[in-house]
């Protein structure tokens, strides 16, 4: 027992300066920055001594073209150097590797601009932008928060009153499921941005910095922000079941469509060309107006109807009201940001982000069709008191949600789509001057934007990096 | 503004104190006389629950590498859940003393998240000796709350859970080199980190 307590207290005394693998505190040109000399060297310095590589760091031009040499220690052990060419203006990433002191390969990836703004590194060179899986993560996503948000909608603006003991328990349990998805399906959109960006093979990828994804770009600061605040929600939301107030509800649907958000502020409404406050706005009336319909729906067809008959015939009609006002303001939005990126009406089925356009105005048609028949049919039989409608309702409520939800699968494409390029003269003066809008309107071959991972034709040509899993990706 | 990592681990720590002495006293008045003040029932089942809400932040601002970030995240969400459980039970809004199954099944998951995290051997550095026995501590420490849906009136078994979240409490305040509990001991052992 005695050498057990001293073989214990040996190794908490010792080594003591080495406590876990290596972290990157500062680079020399740091993340993202526009630098307006060309640098002589680019260095790392970790928080505690590390082993370099000799490719330890590899700095690319936007083209592919390695521009350094062999990385070597700096001054400190905690420093890793490495000598460049003369870098002429143009956007450069840095791919870094070292042995950490616990002998485990520590990775990054962050990017810099020689007088030129600095792509994301989530645009860095070598990242292949986003595959089906991610849009079929980023469906999910779309899917959690109509859950959520709709459902917690629904129950305060359709039914109001109090449900039945079974339907209120389903109302809890749906919800519920679709704020554990939020969470959940958002950290592995992060992961798989992250995994893009760093192009590692998992065993490596596991040590891989996120920092400058998760700090550096938008989708970083969004996924950290609506992950904080879907937590919240999700609180918000058990405490309101476990006290029975539903008045806690109202701040779990004010937070929810505050950090939804977190979307608008992130994709092609915030960072594409001609974009403003006002597109951003009328993306999350877009985003709030479908969750909240796709989540009404679904609550209304798997817990009111069929669990709450007393409530079903005014809670039916109320959602009638309300998805009207909801479909105005959805195709409102949607219209207005269609015309700000498809801004000929040719680009509808000459460009791929027309195309997808073009197969979501059909699904949104048919939903739409769905939804006039119920509003001309349904809502008015239901109005006179007809109650033989109640037995078939939820399954038709429900094949409307379905189509919704079709709806919500193609606008998942069409946010990793990118909207075709508009010339520069029709520019907003604002649009050519942010850092991050200026990599649309350069002249010279582009990275992808932040918001939308896609390649011009320059850069799709060109080779990958040598650890680069694009190939076997795709 | 970031914290350093070795505050994180204190607070934490203290937060499982609070849990670990509530437990402990708890077992030792019984949980009758415990109970008589309401608000005392819902303590620590309210601790562990905000502790899974604050780890939140410690998931989303710490990602210099993506095994952290999901252990944290793990963690998070066990907390929460073992947290939310316990606070349903004592509001009664469930019943079944199997729902404490929760409460081994987050230890069981923690456990597991911290050896899988820790890539090292035993005596590599402190944090990997403390790493594998936090580890192992919550992996048997499971074995406790499974206890209690069998045994719930046990004074042993509610003294051990309290305890444990002590000794777990311990093991973070030992974690990092400029830690309370045998901090930096030697200068053999070189410099301290910070």
């Amino acid at each position: 027992m005695r050498r057990v307590a001293v073989v214990a207290l040996v190794a908490l005394a010792f080594p003591a300066n080495a406590w876990a693998h290596a972290t990157l505190e500062h680079t020399w040109p740091s993340y993202r920055e526009r630098v307006q000399t060309a640098p002589k060297t680019v260095r790392l310095d970790f928080d505690q001594g590390v082993k370099p590589l000799s490719n330890s760091i590899v700095v690319y031009t936007e083209g592919g073209r390695v521009v350094s040499g062999t990385a070597r220690n700096g001054a400190r052990l905690h420093d890793v150097v490495v000598t460049v060419r003369q870098l002429p203006k143009g956007p450069y990433t840095v791919r870094w590797h070292v042995i950490s002191s616990d002998g485990h390969v520590v990775s990054g990836v962050f990017t810099f601009g020689v007088r030129y703004p600095a792509p994301p590194p989530t645009a860095a060179y070598g990242s292949s932008g986003p595959t089906a899986t991610e849009h079929v993560v980023r469906w999910l996503y779309f899917l959690a928060l109509a859950l959520l948000i709709g459902g917690i909608g629904a129950r305060l603006l359709v039914v109001r009153g109090p449900l039945p003991p079974r339907a209120e328990r389903r109302f809890y349990l749906l919800t519920a499921i679709g704020a554990f998805a939020t969470l959940e399906v958002g950290i592995a959109a992060f992961l798989l941005r992250a995994e893009d960006a760093l192009q590692l093979p998992f065993g490596r990828f596991v040590y891989g910095d996120l920092a400058p994804i998760a700090g550096g770009t938008r989708f970083g600061v969004a996924f950290i922000a609506m992950t904080l605040g879907f937590a919240l929600v999700s609180a918000l939301l058990f405490l309101s079941w476990l006290t029975d107030r539903v008045v806690l509800l109202w701040p779990a649907l004010v937070l929810g469509l505050g950090f939804a958000s977190g979307l608008s502020l992130s994709g092609h409404s915030a960072a594409d060309a001609g974009s403003s406050w006002k597109s951003e706005l009328a993306d999350w009336v877009h985003l709030s107006a479908a969750c909240l319909w796709v989540g009404g729906l679904v609550q209304l067809a798997v817990v009111v109807l069929p669990l709450a008959p007393e409530l079903r015939r005014a809670a039916f009609l109320r959602f009638s009201v309300f998805a009207t006002v909801l479909v105005a303001l959805l195709l409102a939005a949607g219209v207005y940001l269609s015309i700000l990126r498809l801004p000929h009406l040719h680009d509808l089925w000459t460009t791929g982000y027309g195309h997808v356009l073009l197969v979501k105005l059909g699904l949104v048609a048919i939903a739409l069709a769905w939804g006039g028949v119920h509003r001309l049919i349904a809502v008015p039989e239901v109005a006179r008191g007809g109650g033989r409608l109640f037995a078939r309702l939820p399954r038709s409520v429900l094949g409307e949600s379905f189509a919704g939800m079709a709806v919500l699968l193609v606008a998942a494409v069409l946010v990793d789509s990118k909207p075709p390029v508009r010339p520069q003269t029709e520019l907003p003066r604002s649009a050519s001057t942010s850092a991050t809008k200026t990599v649309v309107s350069c002249s010279a071959p582009c990275l992808r934007t932040e918001a939308g991972p896609w390649y011009h034709a320059a850069s799709a040509r060109r080779s990958s990096p040598p650890n680069s899993r694009n190939n076997s990706r795709r | 503004m970031q914290p350093p990592a070795e505050h994180v681990h204190w607070m934490f720590a203290t937060g499982f104190v609070v849990l670990g002495l509530c437990l402990l006293a708890e077992a030792i008045v019984g949980t009758e006389v415990w109970s008589r003040r309401r608000w005392r029932a819902y303590l620590w089942p309210g601790t562990l629950f905000l502790m899974g809400v604050l780890m939140w932040p410690v998931m989303t601002f710490f990602t210099n590498s993506t095994i952290h970030m999901l252990a944290h995240g793990t963690w998070a969400q066990v907390l929460m859940l073992a947290g939310a459980t316990e606070l349903a039970l004592v509001r009664g809004k469930i019943s079944s003393p199997w729902w404490r199954l929760t409460s081994a099944a987050a230890f069981l998951v923690s456990g597991i998240s911290l050896l899988v995290h820790e890539q090292n051997g035993w005596f590599f550095q402190r944090s990997s000796f403390l790493h594998h026995l936090t580890g192992w501590v919550l992996v048997g420490a499971a074995a406790i709350p499974l206890g209690r849906c069998l045994r719930p009136r046990s004074i042993a078994l509610g003294s051990a859970f309290g305890l444990a979240f002590v000794v777990v409490a311990v093991l973070l305040f030992c974690d990092r080199d400029l830690a309370p509990v045998f901090g930096h001991l030697s200068p053999v052992a070189g410099a301290p980190h910070r």
